[in-house]
């Protein structure tokens, strides 16, 4: 891999960041509307008295880390997809730029999308709702990680499916993660799931890390049982996406789909 | 031979795009790609640029197997087609310094600006790809292709969008090239009179087959099955879309 390529990808997604208006919109609106829109609940709620203090901090905390996780999953793919738009694939592709390049700087430009709306979100929380993140932050990040670790993966199996079913499935960007929302409990514990999605929830990372987070906000502390169940889960998942996406990128290019650009 | 095709095929479920292909390109020369369309010119060309994997047969580019050798053959060669596109939001320089970066150019604003006014683009350097017209949109392609000063280039129809005085700036653009940096060029047109004019030996696919390989006479004189004194391609191309070739 060498760097002056990856770094062509990261100022080809910043400029375009700067010149489009939904890039702006997807990274800091949305964060920015979910916490203020939950925000608001959760002052009805403690207003009347409905619920402890501590549930209050899981529904916002919780809402920052799943801001994270599904920004970083959709960015993975639109990025991808802006691409197939604009028909700058073959332009890309026909140069030395390797596919681990473009994904390493997409990566990289991901993950600074990411901090701006967890910035913005984690501001409005703490100025509005007095709820504030940094001091949670060393033992909420180690579960952000598995939560970023895991909307990698993902991001890179939906790329894959992109690459092979090209704009046809590009619904899959922005909705794959809202699929998973129910089973990753966000917003309650996993104990609250019926027996059967329970065990499916077990072999989400996203559970694991929602479920640690609500019980460093409950005074337990860190929980390693759920940090590496999530390490654990996300390199079997991890490991699953690259070798898909290996095959399905050379499944595409054998097919001509490379070049189809629609 | 800068670049040897042997026995290339591509079949896409039983269709085949390209059957049992071979040629070669020496260094420094511009040969040119004809044939109706579909007769499997683009697929070659992606297959020599590695986009898509050949069902069989060999491509060799500087002595290297573009199979196991892609990045490294990539950096000495370009492309162009006025049929992709970049980005539409950036502008012109944008697009550009990506690919600039991607080479690993020293000094990218300047070689841009060289390229620029190269193909009479210089006003355009800051208005974004969406508000250019077709031409203009093609001569930034032309841009990119040149950005790293490269050893072999592949054209798919690069004056296709072009008017006649901008796609003779081009031609003399390519010519110039050869000439002084001895650049191979690989170029495909429906325009014959520019393929007469450009290229000293044609390779003439139709149905995915190579029906003709020669100097524009010899596949005048090989597919009219006549003597001629002047190059037809024009005539050439009507009899074989026809089936009328020999």
């Amino acid at each position: 891999m060498k760097l002056h390529r990856i770094n062509a990808v990261i100022v080809r997604h910043i400029y375009e960041s700067r010149r489009n208006f939904d890039r702006v919109v997807d990274m800091i609106w949305w964060p920015v509307l979910d916490i203020v829109m939950w925000g608001f609940f959760t002052v009805y709620l403690s207003h009347s008295n409905r619920l402890q203090p501590t549930v209050v901090s899981c529904l916002l905390g919780g809402i920052i880390l799943w801001g994270t996780f599904y920004s970083f999953q959709r960015d993975m793919a639109v990025g991808f997809i802006d691409e197939l738009w604009c028909r700058n694939l073959i332009n890309l592709f026909s140069t030395p730029l390797t596919l681990a390049e473009y994904m390493a700087g997409l990566l990289t430009v991901c993950l600074l999308k990411v901090m701006v709306g967890l910035v913005a979100a984690s501001a409005i929380a703490w100025a509005a709702y007095s709820f504030d993140i940094v001091p949670w932050l060393p033992n909420f990040i180690p579960y952000m990680a598995n939560l970023l670790f895991f909307a990698l993966a993902l991001g890179i199996a939906i790329t894959g499916m992109i690459f092979r079913y090209t704009t046809k499935i590009q619904a899959l960007a922005w909705g794959f993660a809202g699929l998973l929302m129910p089973v990753s409990c966000v917003m309650y514990p996993m104990s609250s799931l019926p027996k059967w999605l329970q065990d499916i929830a077990w072999v989400m990372p996203t559970a694991h890390s929602f479920e640690g987070m609500r019980q460093v906000l409950d005074g337990k502390g860190f929980s390693p049982l759920h940090f590496w169940w999530g390490v654990g889960l996300n390199v079997v998942y991890f490991a699953v996406a690259i070798v898909f996406f290996g095959w399905i990128y050379e499944k595409a290019r054998n097919r001509g789909l490379l070049v189809k650009q629609e | 031979m800068l670049v040897e095709v042997e026995n290339l095929s591509k079949t896409f479920d039983d269709f085949h795009a390209v059957d049992n292909v071979s040629f070669g390109i020496e260094r420094g020369e511009i040969i040119g790609m004809l044939g109706p369309n579909g007769a499997g010119k683009t697929t070659t060309i992606h297959m020599i640029l590695g986009l898509i994997t050949p069902t069989s047969g060999r491509i060799s580019i500087f002595g290297k197997s573009m199979a196991t050798h892609r990045g490294e053959i990539l950096e000495k060669m370009n492309f162009t087609s006025p049929y992709v596109a970049f980005p539409f939001r950036l502008t012109v320089l944008e697009n550009l310094l990506v690919f600039a970066r991607i080479y690993n150019l020293k000094k990218p604003r300047a070689r841009i600006d060289e390229l620029l006014e190269r193909f009479g683009i210089t006003k355009l350097r800051d208005k974004a790809i969406a508000r250019l017209s077709s031409g203009e949109n093609t001569r930034v392609g032309l841009c990119k292709a040149f950005m790293n000063d490269p050893e072999l280039l592949l054209l798919d129809e690069p004056t296709a969008y072009l008017d006649p005085e901008v796609a003779w700036q081009v031609k003399n653009a390519l010519l110039e090239a050869q000439r002084e940096k001895g650049t191979t060029i690989l170029y495909t047109s429906h325009n014959m009179a520019e393929v007469e004019r450009m290229c000293k030996r044609i390779v003439f696919l139709h149905h995915g087959k190579v029906i003709a390989v020669g100097s524009p006479i010899e596949i005048t004189q090989s597919l009219l099955d006549e003597e001629r004194e002047e190059p037809a391609l024009e005539e050439v191309f009507l009899r074989v879309v026809k089936g009328k070739a020999a």
